[in-house]
């Protein structure tokens, strides 16, 4: 795509810089408590309360765990009986076709699986991985979150957004920094 | 940060009514076992058994957890500690509630007797180590580690409350790293020579971890009930809070799972394996209606607690808490008396007063020095160096 056609750059969002965990921690809290939806708070280690100072949720991953869990623990006694005790049953020493106690491990054993395979790709899905890249990777400044850099970023497709007014709440909280984050439309 | 300060009074109210009550009980349940003895002799020593193994489970796993506590340098439990402390001060008790059953060896143990001892094979080839000298001389190598154990990390923790000199923790230390190897060898031995004797055509390797494994779960289920039962009297609520019964929750909930998986392991390998010395002894317990204490297990023990508990709330709901602790405390009885009693009465299930009046005499009698102990010095480690780190666990 040549040049002439390169649309504007679009507005991402808008990215501040914070000095230390605890003003990042007060600056999520303003943020929050004026009604924004789409932000998130990035610092290079995980910050104890952060979760209450955003306002963010429990985590649904464990219902989807727990989901898996269940079929794991049907879907592999149902395996076993119907392999064993209805398609093709065999006499293991003397043992009833339905051995439960002998279908146990591998009952535990499935349940464990499905519900890791739950965790991990559930974790994926929740936060929208795999991706390759993301607006933020644009700015330069950015780059510091993985060494001592506290960051919020509103996005701009939020229903509050608003050029003055958000960049007035982020100055308030206290940003030393504050910039605008673009997506490159051409792609 | 600032909030820093244990601002809960650190010293039990000097209360003698629970002393009165729990001694009282304790020598009712003793008298009456007492007359028991003379009603009932063998029923009175299967009973005694049982209440005993129950009780000394308790303390057993409260040792290691304090030694666990110690050479992991763990923190998070400082404030709960003092609990397990003073009950694995205990152990020279229990040594001294132990004689009775080496008076009792014939009436309990088949082995002791010199005419099976004549005609059974197995008798004599485990002759060299089931014989009764040898038995009191392992009980007096096991109660003295324990008691030793037991009264050194309770008495240099209670120093430490005084004179604050750190150095003691090093100490605590280094008589744990030796203590939790010696502990593991001699409890195993110790399940051995008590419950897995009772019958002794039978065996199971891992009869020692299954013994360990059923009591560390009945002992964080104790340790919950414990905290609860001391917020209730308003004592150390900014102390023992939210967090640190929430966490011994989650740690009762991970050995509920540890149990299932160490008990069902054993039934199962006996169970495929399919060797009749072997099988003989899960037979007498599926049984007429012991049966039903055998299904029991599997669901007040390993899956009512696990279901109850698996949400991320539930474990830190005292109401919740409260009842799967009470659940596993009652069920544990029940399964150290499904493990002892159909030696005696292999037709069916039934509960003989005995079983209830020594149960009554000798936790009373615990419970009471419990609380007389529990009186004497301040209800958590205070001068610990994590003790802080503990107080400010969120």
């Amino acid at each position: 795509m040549s040049k002439a056609e390169q649309k504007p750059k679009k507005v991402y969002g808008m990215l501040a810089e914070y000095g230390n965990p605890a003003k990042l921690i007060r600056a999520a809290k303003l943020v929050n408590r004026a009604g924004y939806q789409k932000y998130d708070a990035y610092s290079p280690f995980p910050i104890h309360g952060m979760d209450e100072a955003m306002g963010l949720k429990e985590s649904k991953l464990g219902y989807i765990v727990l989901v898996h869990a269940i079929m794991g623990f049907f879907g592999a006694l149902a395996l076993q009986i119907w392999t064993s005790s209805i398609a093709y049953p065999i006499n293991i020493s003397g043992k009833p076709f339905m051995n439960i106690p002998a279908f146990i491990p591998v009952t535990f054993e499935l349940t464990v699986l499905l519900s890791a395979f739950g965790a991990v790709f559930g974790m994926f899905f929740m936060n929208n991985m795999p991706r390759h890249n993301n607006p933020l990777f644009n700015s330069r400044r950015f780059e510091k979150v993985t060494d001592d850099g506290f960051f919020i970023c509103i996005e701009a497709n939020d229903d509050f957004f608003d050029e003055d007014k958000t960049r007035k709440l982020l100055q308030d909280a206290g940003a030393t920094h504050i910039e605008h984050i673009y997506t490159l439309e051409d792609r | 940060m600032a909030k820093t300060k244990p601002v809960d009074d650190l010293i039990y109210p000097q209360n003698t009514g629970i002393l009165r009550v729990l001694f009282g009980i304790g020598a009712l349940g003793i008298f009456a076992s007492f007359i028991g003895f003379f009603v009932d002799t063998k029923q009175f020593h299967f009973s005694y058994l049982t209440s005993f193994s129950y009780l000394a489970s308790f303390s057993l796993a409260s040792l290691f957890f304090v030694m666990l506590h110690h050479i992991t340098r763990s923190s998070w439990g400082v404030t709960l500690r003092r609990i397990p402390e003073t009950f694995s001060y205990q152990l020279f008790i229990l040594a001294i509630m132990f004689i009775p059953i080496l008076f009792g060896m014939e009436y309990l143990y088949k082995w002791t007797s010199p005419e099976i001892l004549a005609t059974d094979h197995l008798a004599q080839h485990k002759q060299p180590y089931l014989n009764q000298p040898f038995f009191i001389i392992r009980q007096i190598i096991y109660f003295s580690v324990w008691s030793f154990l037991g009264y050194r990390l309770y008495k240099n923790s209670v120093k430490m409350d005084e004179n604050a000199d750190w150095g003691l923790e090093t100490l605590q230390r280094k008589i744990s790293a030796p203590g939790i190897l010696l502990f593991s060898l001699t409890v195993a031995f110790a399940s051995f020579d008590w419950l897995m004797s009772l019958d002794f055509h039978w065996f199971s390797t891992m009869f020692g971890v299954y013994y360990f494994s059923m009591s560390f779960q009945a002992f964080f289920a104790m340790i919950i009930l414990l905290g609860l039962f001391l917020r209730s009297r308003g004592l150390l609520l900014n102390t023992i809070t939210r967090v640190h019964i929430g966490d011994a929750g989650k740690l009762m909930f991970g050995f509920t799972v540890f149990y299932a998986y160490i008990a069902f392991s054993q039934f199962f390998l006996i169970y495929y394996a399919n060797i009749p010395e072997e099988t003989l002894w899960y037979y007498h317990r599926l049984e007429g209606n012991w049966s039903v204490i055998s299904y029991s297990l599997i669901i007040v023990r390993f899956a009512a607690p696990f279901l109850l508990l698996l949400s991320k709330a539930a474990k830190s709901n005292f109401t919740l808490l409260g009842i799967s602790s009470v659940i596993i405390v009652v069920i544990h009885f029940l399964e150290m008396h499904w493990i002892v009693m159909p030696t005696l009465h292999y037709h069916g299930f039934s509960m003989h007063w005995l079983d209830i009046s020594t149960l009554v005499g000798l936790g009373g009698l615990l419970l009471g020095f419990f609380f007389y102990q529990f009186q004497k010095h301040s209800m958590v480690p205070k001068n610990d160096p994590k003790f802080l780190e503990s107080l400010n666990k969120h």
